[in-house]
């Protein structure tokens, strides 16, 4: 859930086994890993890399589930770290394929890119991604940052988009993580897009429960949350729309190496993409994360409820 | 490694750095108030209990577990489950900071007075002091010398502490961390980490100059 909050790549990247890989230049995550991730094709098998957050992990295991079902060999390493970890791990082929998101992806890649919409999203990355990496079509579920209000204040101020808080200009008190004060999808975007400025800002975390908190009672008015967070349809909240694309998409997207991507996985992948929703993206993170289930039992059981494996 | 020490050091002795409501001026105010506020609201819960515990030797032994237990507490966890239950107030701050000294204070104070040699209090008593004058007369002059160690350590960790306002949206130097951390600056990040640590040592210095001074007719 948060894909990307710096706090988190920090502390992640100080956790001992990526501190230990970094330290010693090791680009290798396991002696034998350069074979299932590294081989000729997908016939070797795909090794799937996660990042450190369950919607991430759960995704790895989807990826798995259909694969193994078009009759892929699969291997997932699950909480491997953060894209600084990651990208690396792919680009060395520790790792063939991995659950991207592409705004948070395409800015990793390129920071200047401007790109927000998601055809021209995909077509930047295949533009600016390394040689030997490309993504393949982008799923339906988005986990993208959002700017949520309770259903009360959206009424009383007759909110629905993101537009609509200019009305109400330096009386909202919005609520975020540190980073969102300066970011350009943040306060400094919502200023120079909509024109919208706030009474004030209070520093929080990123979709977790200072900020949910503070939004349930009443001491912020607006929070920056994830599209993906269960708590949203819990409460009841409103998130409000996006009119002028200010928000980057994020849909999910599978970044692949080159000689894994041959049609048996592109056709397995895409299928899994026009089935999941960003509803179910968000009920299998619930699963997890509030039934404490397991993400690969809820991943094979999505999988199979949905005919997408037997 | 060097360019990062450079930078800090103008971070540090640049004008603007310690102008203005994001200036380290303020920032130091407000960390300064939230420690120092925090220490003495524990003091005046612990120093009684301890002195209440240490002259009557009754429930020492659920104190000090109690107090162990105190120090055991994750303070984030602390401020977060305080933040859920009363909103977005200084409360979590203060519930925090106040759990994590009273434990250093409330068993230093006992073991202060602990350490009184049972002899000296049964002559006081002897020579017919009542219980109030064996207290403040014997016993609290004898334990000073820990009970000031255990204000002191309780304020040193107070302040290195109080970074955590700034978790839940409040002032004080942890801006400079948390902010820093979120941005990517870690010069920033360095610069507040510094502040504290200068702000712990200096306060300590101060305790333990006052008390020198203030004791300095007797053996430490």
């Amino acid at each position: 859930m948060n894909r990307r909050t710096l706090l988190g790549g920090l502390f992640a990247a100080a956790s001992v086994p990526a501190l230990a890989a970094c330290s010693s230049g090791i680009t290798s995550l396991d002696g034998e890993g350069g074979a299932s991730g590294g081989g000729g094709s997908s016939k070797d098998g795909v090794t799937i890399g996660t990042a450190n957050f369950t919607e991430n992990q759960v995704l790895g295991f989807l990826y798995a589930a259909v694969l193994e079902a078009a009759g892929v060999q699969t291997k997932v390493r699950p909480n491997l770290g953060t894209r600084e970890i990651l990208i690396p791990a792919l680009r060395g082929g520790d790792i063939g394929l991995l659950p991207e998101y592409q705004g948070a992806l395409l800015h990793y890649i390129d920071p200047k890119a401007e790109a927000t919409e998601e055809g021209e999203m995909q077509n930047a990355l295949a533009m600016s991604l390394p040689v030997g990496l490309q993504v393949l079509p982008y799923g339906m579920a988005e986990d993208s940052d959002a700017f949520a209000v309770t259903r009360e204040t959206a009424d009383r101020y007759g909110l629905a988009t993101l537009a609509d808080l200019r009305k109400q200009n330096g009386r909202l008190v919005i609520g975020a993580a540190p980073e969102v004060k300066k970011r350009e999808v943040g306060v400094v975007g919502l200023k120079d897009v909509y024109g919208v400025e706030f009474k004030e800002f209070k520093s929080l975390d990123s979709s977790g429960p200072l900020v949910k908190g503070a939004l349930k009672k009443g001491d912020v008015d607006v929070a920056n949350l994830f599209t993906t967070d269960t708590d949203i349809q819990a409460n009841r909240w409103v998130v409000l729309t996006d009119p002028k694309n200010l928000i980057p998409g994020q849909h999910v997207v599978p970044l692949i190496a080159d000689r894994k991507a041959d049609s048996t996985v592109r056709k397995a992948l895409a299928q899994l993409g026009n089935v999941l929703t960003t509803a179910d993206l968000t009920e299998l993170n619930r699963k997890v994360d509030k039934d404490k289930k397991d993400p690969e039992d809820v991943a094979n059981a999505y999988a199979k409820e949905k005919g997408l494996t037997r | 490694m060097y360019e990062l020490f450079k930078n800090l050091g103008d971070w540090l002795v640049s004008g603007e750095q310690w102008t203005g409501p994001d200036g380290i001026g303020h920032r130091l105010a407000e960390h300064l108030q939230y420690s120092l506020l925090a220490t003495l609201v524990a003091a005046a819960i612990a120093l009684p209990l301890g002195l209440l515990i240490g002259h009557t030797g009754r429930g020492a032994f659920l104190a000090i577990n109690l107090a162990s237990f105190g120090r055991a507490l994750p303070t984030v966890g602390l401020v977060v489950l305080v933040f859920l239950a009363s909103g977005l107030s200084m409360w979590p701050v203060y519930v925090a900071l106040v759990a994590l000294a009273v434990p250093a204070i409330v068993t230093n104070t006992y073991a202060g007075m602990n350490a009184v040699d049972p002899d000296v209090k049964d002559a006081a008593r002897g020579q017919g002091m009542r219980w109030h004058q064996v207290l403040f007369q014997v016993e609290l002059p004898l334990a000073l010398p820990l009970i000031m160690t255990g204000l002191r350590l309780a304020l040193i960790q107070v302040v290195a502490t109080a970074t955590i306002a700034a978790y839940v949206s409040f002032g004080g130097l942890g801006r400079y961390v948390f902010d820093g951390l979120a941005q990517r600056d870690l010069v920033q990040v360095l610069g507040g980490a510094v502040l504290v640590a200068v702000v712990a040592v200096v306060l300590d210095l101060a305790l333990s100059g006052l008390q020198r001074v203030l004791f300095r007719h007797r053996p430490a």
